[in-house]
């Protein structure tokens, strides 16, 4: 019998099994900063019949692995620890794009923004969009149910796909399609939406894209305080207005960006901002910005500024896109949180994040989506410090009880990954995990894919009574 | 026999009484969803969660609601017009039937094309799988990605997986103008391509349906773009302005939903291992898939 690495490169060539510790430096991270994990060999299938035989090797192997798209993610999720791990980049063909149906088939591993340039040309582009847009690919999207700002008005990933190929861990090959009106049976594409590369390797995604927006006004709103903005925020949801994004900044991440190459012009004098863009018909859209522009004055902003053109538009959300990378600028590591809070309660619980880190003597700067009460409040730190790398760390938690205790959820759109695993039994009962571990088992019988991510393994009831194959 | 429940714990002993016993269950509601249920065994228990009634947790300013699964669909729409919100479902079959039944079953309604369907409003709920198991999904914010999709999994799987005792929902605010149309769209002159692209454009109605030889267009949003979209709807054809309360009589009068066919829902092998995972000994509604049961 032939040994898994010569098996693997049977089938995909040589050159696309990488063994050697030096070639798999750079698969030992992904975006989420302080976890470093190596895997035991890389393979990068380049086609769909060539992920299926890899699979199956695997099967045949009882060997785990962590798929991988462009290791954008912020949770972990892609981290393979001593197990094989399938880079999916080479998957990168958009294989149609139906103007007529406005949807698009594509490969797992191509670039979300990609797939909207393939769709521009007729008017349409793919709706949500990660910070990632320019790296992440469509499976990574697929796997963590990714948002982005504009998916308080478009919705998730879940939303936007209509079908998905994928094979299994056990070598089946399903295609899982989002039920219909008339459709009956189960929606495992709803269930294998999110579920963070621990179900099955994509083969192939069918999503559904929107219509470019006839017109759209971005506004830029700027507070002397984080409470009157966060209370504009939550003001503008109430008040029955579905902006397609709506965003806010808080000092610390202002100058991050102003003093990186991203400056967007943001005032660096403001206690916030907040970055708001309503689209749609043109035919009541002025309504709506008047509207906005109402409540932000009523809830004291100083100075509401509309972009002029596409340029300036572009310049504005550069700022927010790139704040994450901007703070790197700041200090050499970064905590990232993706917490979600009810949205009436974003005011108290910045100030009580605020109150957590004066206390720890930690820099934490906010960025995220107001409007979804999705939470971002970033620690940049040197994690070469073990006092201040602690207090970050004892910060973070700190945090993330608080949104639990308010009636939030720990992660919005990042996904559990490694990171945020140990809070998953604070936030769920055990009979909840066990249920999403049988869940997992219905997809993945011997637990192969994407080990120890998501759910504790100890919350799973059979866990010791399953084929124990974590190699 | 019929076991009526008033809280889930209870519901949850009984389930787990009968998993212990092989008792097979109907699980009924208002029993709005009655003929649908038809298929499933004739000597299976019922198991009424109308008791289980009543909104838990109600912010309007979050725009979610969080209500006990028997709480009716008219309750909740009662309870949320009066802050000018909905929660878009409007099913098919009207008001009468449950929160439950509604997400169990995934009934659409005329507006789903444009205000999303049952999928895409649960955010969270509470269930009890077939071995007695009380599980939590999801949440009440609007956006979770916390553990596997559970909530998915159990919308418009007919009780089959598990019994929703309690959901949280996403609502919306109404349109402040909601006005429906009906069209008599012309034979010639290219209506019928207008129609269709004015169903696809920036200013698609939220409902269109066909109805005694007429189109019924449902227009919403605020003033100036209902203003414009009455515009393109005049285009179309002599158009007569109609009683939004049509669509109550047309959802209260389609037989929908049609219930899960004989279908192939359980019969591929990742479906039938779902299945055993959540209700191993298949005493949920045995039958209503159309599938065999022993």
């Amino acid at each position: 019998m032939t040994d898994l690495p010569t098996e693997l490169s049977d089938i995909v060539g040589a050159r696309h099994v990488l063994q050697r510790a030096t070639e798999l430096l750079v698969y030992e991270n992904d975006a989420l900063p302080g976890y470093h994990k190596r895997p035991r060999l890389a393979v990068f299938p380049g086609t769909r019949d060539e992920v299926i035989a890899v699979v199956r090797a695997l099967h045949r192997a009882r060997v785990a692995f962590v798929p991988r798209g462009a290791g954008t993610g912020l949770s972990g999720g892609a981290l393979a620890d001593d197990v094989v791990l399938i880079g999916l980049q080479r998957m990168r063909r958009i294989i149609s794009v139906d103007p007529a149906g406005r949807s698009a088939v594509v490969e797992p591993g191509v670039v979300n923004s990609s797939l909207t340039k393939a769709a521009t040309p007729f008017g349409l582009h793919y709706a949500p969009d990660p910070s990632s847009q320019s790296a992440c690919t469509i499976g990574g999207n697929v796997a963590e149910n990714a948002g982005g700002p504009h998916c308080l008005k478009y919705g998730v990933t879940l939303n936007h796909v209509l079908a998905a190929s994928v094979v299994l861990p056990g070598g089946d090959v399903v295609r899982l399609v989002r039920p219909g009106e008339d459709r009956t049976g189960y929606d495992l594409l709803g269930a294998y939406v999110g579920s963070e590369g621990c179900f099955g390797v994509t083969l192939d995604v069918t999503v559904r894209l929107t219509p470019n927006p006839e017109g759209i006004r971005t506004m830029l709103a700027d507070f002397t305080s984080v409470d009157d903005a966060a209370r504009a925020a939550s003001a503008i949801v109430a008040a029955g207005i579905l902006p397609a994004a709506l965003e806010l900044m808080d000092h610390g991440t202002i100058e991050a960006v102003e003093s990186s190459i991203y400056a967007a012009g943001y005032p660096r004098d403001a206690a916030a901002v907040l970055l708001i863009e309503v689209d749609g018909a043109l035919a009541g859209l002025d309504d709506d910005v008047s509207a906005v522009q109402r409540i932000c004055r009523e809830c004291g902003a100083r100075e509401i500024r509309t972009a002029s053109d596409a340029g300036e538009r572009a310049r504005l959300w550069q700022g927010r896109k790139k704040a994450f990378g901007a703070m790197g600028r700041v200090a050499p590591h970064l905590a990232v949180q993706d917490a979600v809070v009810p949205r009436t309660k974003l005011a108290p619980i910045l100030a009580r994040i605020a109150e957590i880190g004066a206390r720890q003597r930690i820099h934490v700067c906010n960025v995220f989506h107001a409007g979804d009460g999705n939470l971002h409040p970033n620690v940049p730190y040197n994690g070469d410090d073990p006092d201040e790398a602690a207090r970050v760390h004892a910060a973070m938690r700190e945090i993330m009880e608080l949104c639990i205790a308010e009636g939030g959820t720990i992660t919005g759109e990042h996904g559990v990954g490694l990171d945020k695993i140990g809070y998953m039994e604070r936030l769920f009962p055990g009979e909840s995990l066990d249920a999403m571990c049988r869940l997992r088992d219905a997809f993945d019988p011997e637990r192969r894919a994407n080990p120890g991510k998501v759910v504790p393994s100890h919350r799973c009831r059979e866990w010791l009574a399953a084929p124990g194959a974590h190699t | 026999m019929t076991s009526r429940p008033a809280t889930a714990a209870e519901l949850a002993g009984m389930i787990r009484d009968a998993h212990d016993r092989r008792t097979r269950l109907r699980v009924i509601a208002r029993g709005t969803w009655q003929g649908c249920t038809a298929a499933v065994a004739p000597d299976a228990a019922v198991l009424d969660v109308s008791g289980l009634s009543g909104i838990i947790e109600y912010v309007p300013g979050d725009l979610t609601l969080t209500a006990r699964a028997g709480t009716t669909v008219a309750e909740v729409d009662a309870a949320t017009s009066a802050h000018g919100q909905w929660c878009p479902l409007l099913p098919w079959g009207g008001d009468e039937g449950t929160l439950g039944a509604t997400f169990a079953t995934a009934t659409h309604g005329p507006c789903s094309v444009s205000l999303g369907a049952p999928r895409d409003l649960a955010i969270g709920m509470e269930f009890v799988d077939g071995t007695g198991a009380l599980i939590r999904a999801g949440g009440r914010v609007v956006k979770n990605v916390a553990g596997f999709d559970l909530t998915r999994l159990l919308v418009g799987s007919w009780g089959t997986l598990g019994v929703i005792t309690e959901l949280s929902v996403r609502l919306r605010a109404r349109p402040t103008v909601d006005e429906t149309w009906s069209v008599a769209i012309e034979a010639g002159g290219g209506a019928r391509a207008r129609l269709e692209e004015f169903r696809r454009g920036p200013l698609a109605p939220l409902a269109m349906m066909e109805f005694e030889g007429r189109t019924l267009v449902r227009l919403g949003g605020n003033a100036a773009f209902v203003a414009a979209s009455r515009e393109i709807v005049k285009t179309l054809g002599a158009a007569d302005p109609c009683d939004t309360r049509i669509w109550m009589r047309l959802r209260q009068r389609d037989p929908k939903p049609r219930g899960p066919l004989a279908s192939s829902a359980l019969g591929d092998p990742l479906s039938t291992r779902v299945k055993k995972q959540f209700d191993p000994r298949h005493i949920l509604n045995p039958g209503i898939m159309g599938e065999a049961y022993a």
